[in-house]
């Protein structure tokens, strides 16, 4: 079942196409991957599926609504998450603080009910506060729960944002660049989170400059250069790609 | 510090607080602690709005001087229950936080500033020319005493208690909010703003709530003054005064509500510091009361560059934690 269906996506900077008409489809239940070289457009895709950018043109479709035009907070509820290439954490709060904030998604908003300690107002923060710890020990970062996300290091900040992210409850969850600064270690355990996070029932689109990591995880990658999409297809088959091969050596002309 | 010590801690600063008037005496000391009293209704506000959510303000003294000016004028002119008085002008002034949110929906940082900043000075150019109803540079005076019913509440000892009681109201509740929920979403808004939106952070609704609970917590302050003083003027709800508040929040700290409530009390209390020591000199206290403004400037340079965190991170820090 297609879970995102994103169509003719096109987003330009004033003389710059960042992306250029890109469309796929991001089936439930799965890990697909956006791969491209520097400056492919693959974070200002990203931020057009959020609600953090509009696009200039094109549609997207996530479980049939469409998510154009949303804020991000509306795009969250509806159970698209995110997280970002630069951690954006809350630097003096704890772990476990920063992932009880993702569940505030679904939660209520008024003052009122906390500030007179009304009964569902502290249900509501311990539902979030166990809802967290589960995450973290789903995550495996549950020692680090109650250190300050400004004293985390970096392979731990980056797992914690996907604990936040996860706490939202999201079908789709979107990581931007999840391996940058992991040492190889680190980046073999977010692979077995990632699919223990996909076996939860969480579907997952990845951009990821680590090679191994992508051909490892995804069902399905997506290629794009220079804002355009050049090539879509299981690992193997982008492996052996021309185009493909072609962006990422530099060749100004592919002839088999 | 463990739950225990804290709580015992708080529990002894309200009996303390609670059974000052009777231990002094003197008049002129209980306003002075009454003021301070005041002073820490505005701040309590300040600490969520900027030490938690990170929204500067300079321009509260503007919704202090709404409450003020709102309860004043229908307890005088309109003749109406005080109750509703104080209700009405923190209604007002809350309306008036309610408006200068929207611009920080736009504005972060120095550009907040500058529009609150602007917001101040025109409330104060509204007090000093709306002559008709603010009574304008002469200012607003023979306003009634507080009073529920038949009660009138006018000794300085049941003044500050009043004032204090409603001190720890706004206590309370702040602190509830700071534990829960809304303190949170208020911290991750401080923290990375994009990281908020993206787990579902209502920001548009957390900033403007923050400003407009401040607000109305300065419009009440200001009500009380009106009341307890009987007298208000343009000159008392100016920038100086914005900025005085603001400083007892960075003083204080960001991410607390205790530091800034001790730095309330410091600062407000250095004015009145020869009053306070018999033993001090005219002069000294003369020079304290000249200086008043460098000090304060001088702190807030210290705290900036010795202590970021304030009071309340000092504290931390000794601690441990």
């Amino acid at each position: 079942m297609t879970l995102l269906s994103v169509r003719e996506i096109t987003r330009r900077f004033g003389g710059l196409v960042a992306v250029d008409a890109v469309s796929f489809d991001v089936h439930q239940g799965t890990i697909k991957a956006l791969i491209g070289p520097n400056g492919a457009g693959k974070s200002t895709l990203f931020n057009s599926l959020t609600g953090f950018d509009r696009p200039d043109s094109g549609s997207v479709e996530f479980d049939g609504r469409p998510v154009i035009g949303r804020s991000p907070r509306d795009v969250v509820r509806s159970g698209l998450a995110r997280t970002f290439q630069n951690t954006q954490l809350f630097d003096s709060m704890s772990a476990l603080e920063n992932v009880m904030v993702g569940a505030q998604a679904h939660q209520g908003e008024g003052f009122l009910p906390a500030a007179l300690r009304m009964p569902h107002a502290a249900a509501e923060d311990r539902d979030a506060s166990a809802e967290a710890s589960r995450l973290l020990r789903l995550i495996g970062i549950d020692e680090w729960g109650h250190t300050l996300a400004g004293d985390l290091p970096a392979g731990i900040r980056r797992l914690v944002e996907i604990a936040r992210a996860l706490a939202t409850s999201p079908r789709l969850l979107l990581l931007d660049e999840p391996a940058a600064g992991l040492n190889p270690t680190e980046t073999t355990e977010l692979v077995q989170t990632l699919f223990r996070v996909r076996d939860a029932g969480v579907t997952i689109l990845v951009v990821e400059h680590d090679m191994g990591l992508v051909m490892e995880v995804s069902d399905e990658i997506v290629v794009l250069d220079r804002g355009a999409k050049i090539a879509e297809g299981p690992p193997r088959m982008i492996q052996k790609d021309p185009a493909v091969v072609a962006a990422y050596l530099g060749e100004e002309d592919v002839d088999d | 510090m463990s739950r225990y010590a804290r709580r015992a801690i708080v529990i002894g600063v309200v009996v303390l607080l609670a059974v000052l008037p009777l231990v002094v005496q003197d008049r002129f000391l209980l306003k002075v602690f009454t003021f301070v009293g005041l002073n820490a209704l505005v701040v309590v506000g300040i600490a969520l709005l900027f030490g938690y959510a990170g929204q500067v303000s300079l321009g509260h003294a503007g919704f202090v001087g709404l409450g003020a000016y709102t309860s004043a004028f229908l307890a005088v002119r309109v003749e109406v229950p005080w109750l509703v008085c104080v209700a009405a002008g923190a209604l007002v002034a809350a309306l008036g936080g309610l408006v200068l949110a929207i611009p920080s929906l736009r504005l972060k940082g120095h550009y907040l500033a500058m529009a609150t900043l602007g917001f101040g000075e025109l409330m104060t150019l509204a007090f000093r020319e709306a002559e008709p109803v603010t009574g304008g540079v002469n200012g607003f005076s023979g306003i009634p005493f507080p009073a529920i019913g038949e009660f009138v509440i006018k000794t300085p000892q049941q003044l500050y208690w009043l004032v204090w009681f409603s001190v720890a109201a706004a206590v309370l509740l702040a602190a509830n909010i700071t534990a829960s929920r809304p303190g949170r979403a208020m911290r991750a808004l401080h923290g990375s703003e994009l990281g908020a939106q993206a787990s579902g952070v209502d920001i548009v609704g957390v900033k403007v709530r923050a400003f407009v609970l401040s607000a109305a917590f300065a419009g009440l302050s200001g009500a009380l003054y009106a009341s307890i003083v009987g007298f208000i003027s343009p000159s008392l709800f100016t920038t100086a005064a914005s900025v005085t508040f603001l400083a007892m929040a960075v003083i204080g700290g960001s991410t607390s509500l205790a530091g800034p409530l001790l730095a309330v009390a410091l600062l407000t209390l250095l004015g009145y510091l020869d009053a306070l020591l018999p033993g001090l000199s005219g002069t000294t206290g003369e020079l304290i009361q000249r200086f008043q403004a460098d000090i304060y400037g001088l702190a807030i340079i210290a705290v900036v560059l010795f202590a970021p965190t304030g009071l309340a991170g000092l504290w931390r820090t000794r601690r441990g934690t």
